[in-house]
């Protein structure tokens, strides 16, 4: 263990000598070649511990250690933690191409293009060649990418509803209690701007895969679990995905569909109506749906889960009784709402 | 402009001078797709693609032929402009050449030492450029953070995404329409051409592979589902310069749906064969089997007709050269063993895979001795030499009389049987066969055929010497292998041996032929191994024929091993080819200065097909 975190720490030190350090000046292709051996090597470690938290901790206590020291020598620095090592490649690069010092030299067997491509996730690949096989990669995306944009989900979002399917699972089979995997989710979410809209698109691919294993399912069931617990992201899905998307969820799991069903109402039921613009609207602190989207919604789902019409307005109808049951529109959102449905 | 002057005369006039009105086209052109991202920008894009890298590779030319910076963005002003622009154009950035022609003229811009402002700049501006290029992350940030969330690098995500990409396009292809009624109504084949149309750029990406295969291989039942040319002709170069790899199905496409491409390797196989004369024709079955030329063939009569029509023009300007002629030969029994193997119906093809060929010839040749019972094989052979020699009669009838169109028609028909006759020569090797046990009163159809194939044409008449001779070298070989007695008889071998070396002076009958019927007599005859051994040993001795004698011993072996109907007692067989080849072996470690002049005196006369210079030790020349 304890050579692990020296060569932690050593790896955090060759992050800072690459991106802030003249002494890249003086490397060489075998330096070059060794240093993103050391990265892979900490990403390795990433991987191989970030579902075990007791080491995960002493880990990010050494790399701490290591940043108080760093930042004492580098100016520039900026701290890394136990999250940044699984992409300590792409810090190493980053910090070397930023790095005026950097040999031209060093740049030309990063930037080769005559080598063949080794796809393999071995710890013998060449460095030559790096990142023409990035540029290669992301080029070609751009290029078929106009082609697959058909789908309401794109190759993308797929790979991150995969990707997260991947890690649910590796987290449920391991921990035997759930809060873990829950405190992952909840972690995703405050990611940072725009992460919780991101993240919704991320986790209706991830409930929409088809081939899935039995593992899969058991992540599915967790994933639906957890959003039935978490109101605020269940409504950013239903205002901000597309209908179609929506309505794929509800025809793939019942859970979700009585969770959509009830999102539904909820908007319903807080909203007023304004008699200046005529209408059924939500509270102006809130304002993500109209009252017509909303009837589209309604009607949406009929359209795909016929079964659920007659479940639906019968609770409509219930919640329209207690009002009053007036036929007189303005009065009850309920009525209003049936009346819309049934046109 | 005039600086430009003074330039390219201290060019080389091999390179075309360099054209600043050309750099504004291309400028204009990358700007145009650039401001646009719709599918006709994406589609002219690909149409100019190869363009565009011949005009980098003539930029860099030029660039290197210049000493500093600042004289090159002096004499190209736009040129970092352009080059800029092409960083972000992703058609040249994912193809190979065009990445590479891109970074080397990068680094043509880039100064060791600045040694001024511009220099300092030009170096900044790279730098920041491909840092960019490698890193920058704007399109996919929310992505990325996610990503690493879950330990997944960029690097890492790029790739599982575009293999998604991949994934989802060959499914799409999967679903390819049936309908070839209403062509207004859109079907999913749309797509199929442009897919192929973006994959212009994505041919040496190992990623694209197998989307490249499905595209390749699709059933193409709709009139849409074309493929474009453009990227028929970027996979053809690629994969005729190696940069890629292709599966064997998708390779046989490739050549089914573009000319060129499968023009290009059957003219590389041939290239390649008859410069390597070294090769056993074990070797030789195997390279031909390697470059899944019979396989394609087998598949499509269209690839065949055009391997074919290759394969005679090189006959027919190679004047029926030795190599060609079993290049051919072995060509054809691999091609009609893949066809068996796929089990095409025979008589119904026939006639589309050999159209020019004299119907009647078709069925009677291309039948393999295996499939006709022994001893229908003498009167089938009488047969074909028969009607051979009534076609040849023909041609000469015509000759006399009669119009140019009909005499041209009578030697056309002559040729095409002469050239089935070459790729059917398992009847040619039983003949050989069956005039080892034939009686004398018999030899006569047998002889005239082998004479008809190595000498189809009756230039000056010399057909009847031809046969003449033929009968005498019978003759010789019959009496010595029939005598069982030493010490042999040595004006027979005398004669033989005359017969074997050819004098300039007079028209004789190909050594190769004569060889080859010595060498079925000490196989086949029934004599001792130790006589036929030494006859064998002594004319090819005397003669000088040691290694060609050799080369006719392994093609015999290999025919046996792959059609044992020649001999019901293969294992006897093998085990005298195997001490006949020890013979002569050791015969050639002890060589003999009298028979290497021989053999010298014949090899000088040999011409090959390609090069002139080498000397195929397995070749004859072909004396008409």
């Amino acid at each position: 263990m304890e050579a692990v975190l020296k060569n932690l720490s050593s790896t955090a030190e060759l992050l800072a000598v690459a991106s802030q350090s003249g002494a890249v000046a003086q490397w060489d292709k075998q330096t070059l070649s060794r240093a993103f051996h050391w990265a892979r090597y900490c990403e390795h470690i990433s991987s191989r511990f970030h579902n075990n938290s007791a080491i995960k901790g002493i880990m990010e206590k050494q790399l701490q250690f290591t940043n108080q020291s760093l930042r004492a020598a580098f100016p520039g620095y900026t701290d890394i933690s136990f999250s940044d090592l699984s992409c300590c490649q792409h810090l190493l690069l980053v910090g070397l191409l930023k790095n005026p010092e950097l040999p031209i030299s060093i740049m030309k067997i990063l930037f080769d293009t005559t080598s063949p491509v080794n796809n393999q996730q071995s710890d013998y690949q060449d460095v030559t060649g790096f990142c023409s096989h990035i540029i290669q990669c992301k080029s070609a995306r751009k290029v078929l990418s106009p082609l697959t944009d058909l789908s309401a989900v794109g190759a993308d979002v797929e790979v991150q509803g995969a990707m997260l399917m991947e890690r649910l699972a590796a987290l449920l089979s391991q921990e035997s209690e759930a809060c873990r995997t829950e405190h992952f989710l909840d972690s995703v979410l405050q990611g940072g701007e725009g992460a919780a809209g991101h993240f919704c698109l991320v986790i209706a691919a991830a409930l929409l895969t088809t081939k899935i294993s039995a593992a899969q399912t058991a992540s599915q069931g967790f994933l639906l679990d957890w959003l039935q617990k978490k109101h605020s992201v269940l409504q950013l899905m239903c205002s901000a995905l597309p209908t179609t998307l929506l309505i794929d969820l509800a025809k793939g799991h019942l859970q979700f569909r009585a969770a959509y069903c009830d999102v539904l109402k909820k908007w319903a039921s807080d909203m007023e109506y304004s008699m200046s613009e005529g209408e059924w609207v939500q509270p102006s602190t809130n304002r993500t749906v109209s009252f017509k989207r909303l009837t589209e919604h309604f009607l949406a789902l009929f359209e795909s889960c016929p079964s659920l019409r007659e479940d639906v307005e019968n609770d409509l109808n219930a919640l329209n009784i207690s009002d009053g049951d007036f036929d007189v529109k303005g009065l009850s959102v309920w009525g209003d709402l049936l009346s819309a449905l049934n046109k | 402009m005039s600086q430009l002057q003074p330039q390219n005369q201290l060019q080389q006039t091999s390179e075309p001078p360099l054209n600043v009105q050309e750099l504004q086209f291309w400028l204009d052109k990358a700007a145009a797709w650039g401001q646009a991202d719709s599918p006709d920008t994406r589609k002219d894009t690909c149409l100019h693609l190869s363009r565009l890298k011949d005009y980098l590779q003539l930029l860099l030319t030029h660039m290197n032929n210049m000493s500093s910076t600042t004289e090159r963005m002096k004499t190209l002003p736009l040129l970092g402009q352009f080059l800029g622009r092409l960083c972000w154009n992703p058609y040249v950035t994912a193809d190979a050449t065009g990445r590479r022609l891109l970074l080397q003229c990068l680094w043509g811009l880039y100064s060791e030492h600045p040694g001024n402002a511009l220099e300092r700049k030009a170096n900044q501006w790279i730098r920041k450029v491909l840092c960019q290029l490698a890193t920058e992350e704007d399109d996919d940030a929310a992505a990325l953070a996610l990503m690493k969330r879950m330990g997944v690098s960029p690097k890492e995500y790029h790739l599982k995404v575009l293999k998604m990409m991949v994934a989802l396009l060959q499914e799409n292809i999967g679903k390819s329409c049936r309908s070839l009624v209403d062509l207004n109504q859109r079907c999913s084949c749309d797509n199929i051409r442009a897919t192929s149309e973006a994959c212009v750029p994505l041919v040496t990406c190992p990623e694209a592979a197998l989307l490249i295969g499905a595209l390749l291989q699709q059933p193409m039942t709709c009139v849409r589902a074309a493929l474009s040319q453009d990227f028929l002709d970027a996979l053809s170069s690629a994969y005729s310069s190696q940069c890629i790899s292709l599966e064997e199905q998708a390779v046989v496409s490739l050549w089914y749906h573009n000319l060129s491409s499968l023009e290009d390797a059957v003219l590389s196989l041939l290239e390649c064969v008859l410069t390597n004369t070294g090769s056993t024709p074990q070797e030789l079955k195997q390279q031909l089997a390697q470059s899944l030329l019979p396989k394609a063939c087998a598949q499509h009569c269209s690839i065949f007709l055009v391997a074919n029509d290759i394969f005679r023009s090189f006959l027919k300007q190679t004047e029926g050269n030795e190599s060609v002629k079993y290049l051919i030969q072995t060509f054809s029994s691999c091609f009609l063993r893949e066809l068996a193997r796929l089990q095409h119906k025979t008589s119904g093809s026939w006639k589309a895979l050999f159209p020019q060929s004299p119907q009647s010839l078709l069925v009677p040749l291309l039948t393999r001795p295996s499939e006709m019972p022994r001893e229908a094989w003498k009167h089938h052979l009488n047969w074909l030499s028969g009607s051979l020699q009534t076609l040849t009669e023909e041609e000469e009838e015509g000759d006399g009389d009669g119009s140019r169109s009909t005499r041209l028609e009578g030697h056309h028909k002559v040729f095409e049987a002469w050239f089935l006759l070459i790729q059917c020569a398992h009847w040619v090797q039983v003949a050989v066969w069956l005039l080892v046990t034939s009686d004398p009163e018999d030899c006569g159809p047998l002889l005239w055929l082998l004479t008809f194939y190595h000498h189809p044409t009756n230039r000056g008449h010399h057909r009847a010497s031809q046969l003449v001779h033929a009968k005498e070298a019978w003759d010789h070989l019959h009496s010595l292998y029939s005598v069982s007695s030493c010490p042999l008889p040595v004006d027979r071998l005398q004669s033989l041996v005359t017969l074997l070396s050819p004098q300039p002076e007079r028209p004789s009958l190909s050594p190769l032929f004569i060889l080859n019927l010595l060498v079925n007599f000490a196989v086949f005859f029934q004599q001792s191994l130790s006589g036929s051994a030494e006859i064998l040993q002594t004319v090819v001795n005397r003669s000088g024929l040691v290694n060609e004698a050799a080369c006719v011993l392994r093609s015999l072996e290999l025919r046996l091993n792959e059609d044992s109907c020649l001999s019901s007692d293969t294992n006897r067989v093998h085990l005298r080819i195997n001490a006949l080849q020890n013979t002569l072996t050791h015969m050639h470690a002890a060589s003999d200065p009298a028979g290497n002049q021989a053999h010298a005196h014949i090899n000088a006369q040999n011409q090959t097909a390609v090069s002139s210079s080498s000397t195929p030790p397995g070749s004859l020349q072909n004396d008409k």
